[in-house]
């Protein structure tokens, strides 16, 4: 295979390209878009287009919630993709998991026991190829802390790591920061 | 834009080329139907392309097969394809299946084979 690096995606039948027409809309149109059906088809239609296009930038309401949603989602996976723990596969590539992403699950199970909150939660590559390991920071309730709540969230952090991303936990230190009064 | 030349055998020299959309849109199609896969992630940048190829095709009355969340790259001979999910199974054995589902996909549908799948999983859905 190789390598083709010519861009010719949008060519009407004519030989003309949709680019070539679009950056000629300020202009007058020439001899052959004058007298060629496909140019002047295409002519109305990016005219129509950038109408358009016009009426929404120059709109000034919100946005749609999608599309809010959709801008969000793409800033979040920009994010998420800076800090990518590998994966093992068998298969030719490479598999990868945000950080951020575990330690979502790792906060979710943690905040799963009764009396205690999850705070910050750093995932490293662990040195076992494929295993991860976890610093987590907790406050747990003042009444409800008894000894092996510890234990408790060790326990459902393993489980939850094994179950939702599918590897070993080489390491899971627990860090309790504070504790909390019931409101 | 990318495109890929294929090994195609016909005499007099002719070719088959494939655009890197037309793999991103299998890519995607295939990694979306893989179980536990929630949907494919573009970034910023591919979702600002996707809107523009969305207005082109638009002009032609053509809705365009979706690409977002695939980046396509050709190094030399090998061709890569960079898929980022989000999912709700675990994670390990969800990515694996994209790679492979992703993989097949292109040699059964594109006939492109050998391609290196390199998936991110970006969100795990925990509830």
């Amino acid at each position: 295979m190789a390598v083709n690096g010519t861009s010719s995606e949008y060519l009407l039948p004519c030989g003309r390209d949709v680019d070539e027409v679009w950056s000629g809309l300020g202009e007058p149109v020439d001899v052959h878009e004058r007298d060629c059906p496909h140019c002047r088809a295409t002519r109305g239609s990016l005219l129509v287009l950038r109408d358009v296009t016009r009426e929404l930038a120059d709109d000034e309401t919100e946005p749609s919630r999608d599309l809010t949603g959709r801008i969000m989602a793409a800033v979040r996976a920009d994010l998420r993709r800076h800090d990518l723990l590998p994966l093992p596969t068998p298969e030719p590539g490479s598999l990868e998991v945000s950080a951020q992403a575990v330690a979502a699950v790792v906060r979710f199970a943690a905040d799963g026991v009764a009396g205690v909150r999850a705070r910050r939660c750093r995932v490293t590559a662990g040195a076992a190829a494929g295993a991860l390991a976890v610093e987590l920071n907790l406050a747990v309730s003042y009444h409800g802390f008894v000894r092996h709540l510890l234990d408790d969230v060790r326990d459902r952090v393993e489980s939850a790591v094994g179950a939702r991303i599918g590897v070993r936990l080489e390491r899971l230190d627990l860090v309790l920061d504070d504790l909390y009064e019931d409101g | 834009m990318i495109t890929i030349e294929l090994d195609s055998g016909s005499p007099g020299g002719a070719e088959a080329v494939l655009g890197a959309p037309v793999l991103a849109a299998v890519a995607v199609h295939a990694a979306c139907a893989v179980p536990g896969v929630r949907r494919t992630e573009p970034g910023l940048v591919g979702l600002l392309s996707s809107a523009v190829r969305q207005a082109r095709h638009r002009v032609r009355g053509l809705a365009p097969a979706p690409v977002e969340g695939v980046r396509v790259r050709v190094a030399g001979d090998r061709v890569r394809l960079a898929v980022a999910v989000s999912v709700s199974g675990p994670a390990m054995r969800v990515g694996q299946a994209v790679q492979r589902a992703v993989a097949t996909a292109v040699a059964e549908q594109a006939g492109v084979s050998g391609v290196d799948v390199e998936v991110s999983i970006v969100d795990i859905e925990v509830e």
